[in-house]
């Protein structure tokens, strides 16, 4: 038993690996598809389009853009795995500082948004399920299918000018009241002390990246009013995500609890003089949840592109804006950064979904 | 054969899944093939109906226009292009700036102006075309490319089937829009560009359905028979695969037109693919951002206009696949 664990653990993190250096490679064919001489990459890494010809040089000597081909493509995963993707043409800073102030902050948003979208999909997916084809079943199916055919900056709009400008019920733009000073990041790790010496740089990274969204951020640093203020303007726009995202795991919560509703242990229950709603919300729903979890990925890299647009148009300052400012700005190694590093984050999400696919339906690692 | 007999072959074929006979109440048991299957349902069911008739007004309009503005625009008379517009798209007119949706002007100020005093209506008029053909071609030639590949990888397996499959996998890893994102930009502004990168990221859904297809229909008896009977590989594929494989596909794409409206629409929200003064839906509604929320049908309705078409595309995707019973997987 815990050696199938650990088979499927190994089988699936080897294919996590072997996903994104291909990912890599792809990047890398595509973007020396686009500019086939060292001198068109290296107007790429320059950032204008009126460079001049000695700063070319000294870019293609720096990176390095006429060595072999193969040998550029080593160069380029080292240099991923080591967190170099470059320097920002705009800002002048490396990109993966930009990246590692801003990830955090759409992370929250995203991971947000999924939640909103599984608790509402969950929801409505065993509603439309237990009242199979009668009219509360179409309405849940007409919802989903308008929610999920709206463009996303679209459910924005709306939200923003019915809950924010017309109800005033939560604050339109912003991460949070600019009056309030962003948490100070969190320093010093008193229990740390305890550990061994060779693992506390390791753990003071990991405390350090789980302490780096805002709202953990303020939590920590016990600044309740930040934490609240960004609360306010976190629920918006993760709402907006959440609605267009919530159908997909409607559809597969009202088949799979459809498909269990049929079971033999179902039958059982209603024939034990359980009440319906014990029944469906008991201990079907109970069975029909565990395919939700091999929707996680997808969902979040459906959320992480939806969040391109929705924290353009809430004027939250995370990746998403950085995104569209880089795309204004036409800086292509920030783009390229961007790609890999959502890449890397949705291959994280897969390995978590089948991770815990595993853990909860133990039939899955016999396979 | 010949290539008039594999086309007759592909517009008359009778597919072993679309011929499966649907029983209705008082109706006697009837076979149908092909599109024919389809549209006999949708036409009976009324919200289907009413999908089926506003995309075909979507696209008959995208054509008429469409034919209108490449006309205009090789002969260089660009007027020919809002010859049947309430008003000239790219025309500023800033006594008319701002106007909220009002009858006026009936029908140019039905949806109101931006802030250039242009007419929302005729704008989004204009820029149909455009997502028409984004929405046809893209997924046509992904259709087209994930045919070939696809089948072939699955009939033949072996190593092609492998490195396929791995392809594909690092293709459908990152989100669609956020690769259209790198590589439109990479390409360069303008519609062309968008397109390119649409159909580069488009065709390896395809590819794993065709190849799922293929995978299933090779161990099936028709096929072992013409094996047996001495009929070559390509023969096999061109008679039995491809034709087969292709209704369940047609059910995914019509859901799937509204999946490229809908990241096209966003590409050009983020300020990709036609830059002004040409309109695009996507990009008036981010155009109307900073006016937001005062005027606020300058934001809104191009994404009502999105959704509407979308919807409908949904609509029309949705029954067919349950028509055919059963969703595709990959």
């Amino acid at each position: 038993m815990q050696i199938s664990i650990l088979i499927y653990l190994v089988r699936r993190v080897i294919n996590a690996v072997v996903t994104l250096l291909l990912l890599i490679f792809l990047i890398f064919v595509l973007v020396h598809t686009i500019a086939p001489t060292p001198v068109a990459l290296a107007r790429i890494y320059c950032g204008s389009p009126h460079c001049p010809p000695a700063e070319l040089q000294v870019i293609i000597q720096q990176y390095g853009l006429s060595l072999p081909l193969p040998v550029q493509f080593a160069h380029y995963v080292v240099n991923i795995f080591h967190g170099n993707f470059g320097t920002d043409t705009l800002y002048k800073v490396p990109e993966l500082q930009v990246i590692g102030e801003l990830l955090p902050i759409t992370l929250e948003l995203v991971i947000t948004g999924l939640i909103f979208a599984v608790i509402i999909g969950l929801f409505t997916g065993s509603i439309a399920a237990a009242n199979r084809n009668n009219p509360v079943d179409y309405t849940v199916k007409a919802v989903y299918l308008v929610t999920w055919s709206a463009p996303v900056f679209l459910v924005g709009f709306i939200l923003q000018l019915f809950l924010a400008y017309e109800l005033k019920l939560l604050p339109p733009s912003g991460l949070a009241n600019p009056t309030l000073g962003n948490p100070s990041p969190v320093t010093g790790y008193p229990y740390l002390s305890v550990v061994p010496q060779p693992l506390q740089g390791w753990l003071s990274g990991l405390v350090r990246a789980i302490t780096s969204p805002p709202l953990i951020a303020a939590a920590v640093d016990g600044d309740w009013r930040f934490f609240v203020s960004g609360l306010h303007h976190l629920v918006l726009p993760a709402l907006a995500i959440a609605i267009t995202s919530f159908g997909v795991v409607t559809r597969l919560t009202r088949a799979s609890m459809i498909d269990a509703l049929d079971r033999d242990y179902v039958k059982l229950s209603f024939m034990k003089g359980l009440s319906k709603n014990r029944v469906v919300y008991g201990t079907a729903f109970r069975n029909a949840v565990i395919p939700i979890i091999t929707l996680i990925a997808l969902l979040f890299g459906f959320s992480t592109a939806g969040a391109v647009v929705i924290e353009d148009i809430f004027q939250y300052h995370g990746m998403g804006y950085f995104t569209v400012q880089a795309i204004y700005n036409l800086d292509y190694i920030a783009i390229l950064a961007i790609t890999i590093v959502v890449g890397i984050s949705v291959i994280a999400a897969n390995l978590v979904a089948d991770l815990l696919y595993g853990w909860a339906d133990p039939r899955v690692r016999l396979e | 054969m010949g290539f008039k007999e594999i086309v007759k072959r592909f517009l008359g074929y009778r597919g072993t899944i679309a011929t499966a006979t649907v029983v209705k109440e008082g109706e006697e048991e009837r076979r149908l093939s092909g599109y024919r299957f389809y549209l006999d349902y949708l036409i009976k069911d009324r919200v289907a109906a009413v999908a089926l008739a506003i995309i075909t007004l979507f696209t008959a309009w995208s054509i008429v226009e469409g034919i209108l503005q490449y006309v205009g625009f090789a002969t260089r008379h660009r007027a020919l292009g809002w010859a049947l517009l309430p008003s000239n798209p790219i025309a500023l007119n800033f006594a008319e700036s701002l106007k909220p949706p009002s009858l006026s002007h009936f029908p140019a100020y039905i949806f109101g102006t931006n802030f250039s005093g242009e007419s929302i209506l005729s704008r989004l008029l204009y820029a149909a075309p455009k997502d028409a053909l984004a929405a046809y071609l893209v997924v046509f030639s992904g259709i087209i490319i994930g045919m070939l590949v696809g089948t072939f990888a699955g009939y033949f397996g072996g190593w092609a089937d492998e490195v396929l499959m791995r392809v594909t996998d690092a293709f459908l890893a990152l989100p669609g829009l956020v690769l259209a994102i790198a590589l439109s930009v990479l390409l360069g502004a303008g519609y062309n560009s968008v397109l390119i990168s649409l159909i580069l990221i488009w065709w390896p859904t395809y590819a794993r359905f065709f190849r799922a297809q293929a995978l299933s229909l090779k161990s099936r008896g028709f096929v072992e028979a013409s094996k047996l009977s001495g009929q070559n590989s390509l023969m096999i594929i061109l008679r039995h695969i491809f034709p087969n494989s292709v209704d369940p596909v047609i059910a995914y794409a019509a859901l799937d037109f509204g999946n490229v409206i809908l990241t096209y629409s966003t590409l050009a929200f983020l300020g990709i693919g036609i830059q002004p003064p040409y309109p695009e839906w996507g990009s008036m509604s981010s155009n109307g951002l900073p006016y937001f929320p005062q005027n606020w049908w300058w934001a809104i309705i191009p994404g009502l206009v999105i959704m509407t078409v979308v919807v409908c595309f949904t609509l029309i995707g949705d029954r067919m696949q349950d028509l055919i019973g059963g969703r595709l997987t990959y």
